[in-house]
């Protein structure tokens, strides 16, 4: 097999500038926004939406890159916030050695419910991740066992369907005083550029590829040497790792955790934002979140109408642009480059 | 045509090997060796288990019983994983790909996981990577096509970008599993020149195929298989000459034909000489 290295294809790896543009805008208006914004009520919804846009992203790495239809994300971030939260509340740690930890217990659990899926497929999936989902949930809302007294009151070792609160916080209510909201919205951007960039370096690696390259056809990805067994324990724990962060980070943004975090209504939301904003597209839960957000703001005086227009909006993204937005946005910018590169034939028709 | 590797070096041997799927034996007891440099054709009725042999030689089906060997390692009860990555490639009857990455990414996922063991995969595709990945496009000449969507791929270019995914995992040895299925005249002489190219670059083939004028021009030796075990054996001239495979596989019709193509081969060599 001759070698000779082709340089014309070699030289001409597509430099991702719309990423690079995408991330530029984000990072700005991420900047932006507390200068802007001076309600703290919007400033605390902007503050849910990153959270909502990190556990979307992660849930798109599973589902969107790696094909793995699991509706347990919830239960891992409810994971990750309880353990965050337990560990602050039964052994007194600090919240912030909690929050790494509390992101491995969760990590620990998830590549549990990855060894228990990884002879099935598809809806089985969806099944198996629900009914654990759904367990885990039940299991912490009919706890009535006595574990621990506080005052007079009784309280379960899971919190019951209290949950835990006043557990601890990030310190920025001691650091910046009335300012504290803008601290924590300052450690949640944190918390959401480290995993959106985490997560770009992992799709664009060779892990991202095997993650495609599974979820396109697994028989296929095998035969050409790619084991799905590492694989697939490898997109559970990653995605498990930053979802769990999240957790610990909302409980501790929160100053508590409760069971409706675990609720399907939240797992629908993250599905939902994943859809509009485009599955296996790395902007799209981003933007999904954003516009399922400021649609749910704008509808807020609209009363019962509000979860029907959600419903709407969803049902004319899956109508309108199966890609969801940043799929249509894709089309637009092929379509376009096509009609530029028919006007002036240049480098790229002589290769 | 003139062998160039030493005779009777074997390359894979096959002992015994089953696929029984309840009571019904898609794969009987089937023993076979396969020597290095050879094209070795397997033909047969549909569902005679040729197919189901090589989905259990490769990895992706576990054998009943029977053991294989690829060299002198055993391959038996290996991963598909594995074995692609110890030098066994393969294509599949069905035009698999990854249909939603480009062409170039299709051969960048088996150059990089295809060509050798890896304990972690990785951050980034290395350099021996990408030139293997350009190497196979250029060997079935797709590199023009490097950035194309695999789903908006005609039939052909999927069964050439197969076939690239195959060679990018630098293989000794591939599968073809109907090569030709579904192609026209003009686009099935593409393939076997793809394929004679194959042999020259020292892989050894092992193909199935329904397009006798294919199987039969391209292979050094042929097996007929039938019900799970191989009822002909032999140079591909005298496929037609034996009573059984013409009567549970060719039919009447087809056997004259291939009889014809053989006397106007033999006519051909007889005039060249």
């Amino acid at each position: 097999m001759t070698m000779s290295s082709t340089p014309t294809l070699m030289a001409r790896h597509r430099a991702p500038y719309g990423d690079l543009a995408m991330a530029l805008l984000v990072i700005a208006s991420l900047v932006a926004i507390p200068y802007v914004v001076e309600s703290r009520y919007l400033l605390g919804q902007v503050i849910l939406a990153l959270f909502y846009a990190t556990i979307a992203s992660q849930w798109n790495l599973l589902f969107g890159f790696a094909g793995v239809f699991s509706l347990a994300q919830m239960a891992i971030f409810g994971f990750g916030g309880y353990a965050t939260a337990m560990l602050c509340v039964y052994f007194g740690w600090n919240i912030w050695p909690a929050l790494p930890v509390g992101a491995v217990a969760a990590v620990v659990f998830s590549l549990l419910i990855g060894l228990a899926c990884l002879r099935l497929a598809g809806v089985y999936v969806a099944l198996l991740t629900l009914a654990i989902a759904q367990a885990l949930y039940l299991l912490i809302v009919t706890d009535t066992e006595c574990f621990r007294m506080v005052g007079s009151a009784c309280r379960q070792f899971t919190g019951g369907a209290v949950g835990f609160a006043r557990f601890g916080d990030f310190g920025t209510r001691a650091l910046f005083r009335a300012k504290w909201l803008v601290g924590n919205y300052a450690i949640v951007s944190v918390l959401f550029g480290f995993t959106m960039l985490c997560t770009y370096g992992i799709v664009k690696s060779p892990i991202g590829l095997a993650f495609r390259a599974l979820k396109d056809n697994p028989g296929y990805a095998v035969a050409r040497g790619v084991n799905r067994f590492q694989s697939q324990l490898l997109v559970f724990g990653v995605s498990a790792f930053f979802t769990g962060l999240a957790g610990g980070f909302y409980a501790a943004h929160f100053q508590a955790i409760s069971p409706g975090i675990l609720s399907l209504s939240q797992l629908l939301f993250i599905i939902a934002a994943t859809v509009v904003g485009g599955i296996g597209t790395f902007w799209g839960p981003l933007v999904g979140t954003v516009v399922l957000m400021v649609a749910d703001e704008a509808m807020r005086e609209t009363g019962e109408y509000r979860t029907l227009g959600l419903g709407l909006i969803i049902t004319a993204a899956i109508i309108l642009m199966p890609n969801g937005l940043i799929g249509r946005l894709g089309d637009v910018v092929g379509w376009a480059r096509k009609r530029f590169a028919a006007k002036a034939p240049s480098l790229s028709a002589t290769q | 045509m003139s062998s160039v590797s030493p005779p009777h070096s074997i390359l894979f041997t096959c002992d015994g090997v089953s696929r029984h799927f309840g009571s019904l034996k898609a794969v009987d007891c089937v023993s076979l060796v396969v020597e290095a440099g050879e094209i070795l054709g397997i033909g047969g009725p549909n569902g005679a288990g040729k197919t189901t042999l090589f989905d259990v030689v490769t990895g992706l089906t576990a054998p009943t019983s029977g053991r294989f060997w690829f060299g002198d390692r055993e391959i038996t009860g290996l991963g598909a994983d594995t074995i692609c990555q110890a030098g066994v490639a393969r294509t599949f009857q069905l035009n698999a790909a990854f249909d939603t990455m480009t062409v170039l990414e299709n051969v960048l996922v088996a150059a990089h996981f295809g060509r050798h063991p890896r304990l972690f995969s990785g951050f980034r595709l290395g350099r021996a990577t990408r030139e293997a990945a350009y190497a196979a496009l250029e060997f079935v000449g797709m590199t023009h096509k490097a950035h194309a969507i695999v789903r908006d791929l005609p039939v052909l270019d999927r069964k050439l970008l197969m076939i690239a995914g195959a060679v990018a995992t630098n293989p000794r040895m591939i599968f073809l599993d109907e090569p030709v299925g579904g192609l026209t005249a003009g686009e099935i002489d593409v393939v076997m020149d793809l394929v004679r190219k194959l042999q020259k670059s020292g892989i050894t083939i092992v193909l199935i195929e329904h397009v006798m004028r294919f199987l039969l021009q391209l292979s050094t030796r042929v097996i007929i298989m039938h019900h799970g075990q191989i009822i002909f054996e032999g140079k591909p001239e005298a496929v037609p000459e034996d009573q059984r495979v013409v009567e549970t596989y060719l039919g009447a019709g087809a056997t004259t034909r291939l009889k014809r193509f053989f006397r106007d081969k033999q006519d051909q060599q007889a005039a060249d000489a």
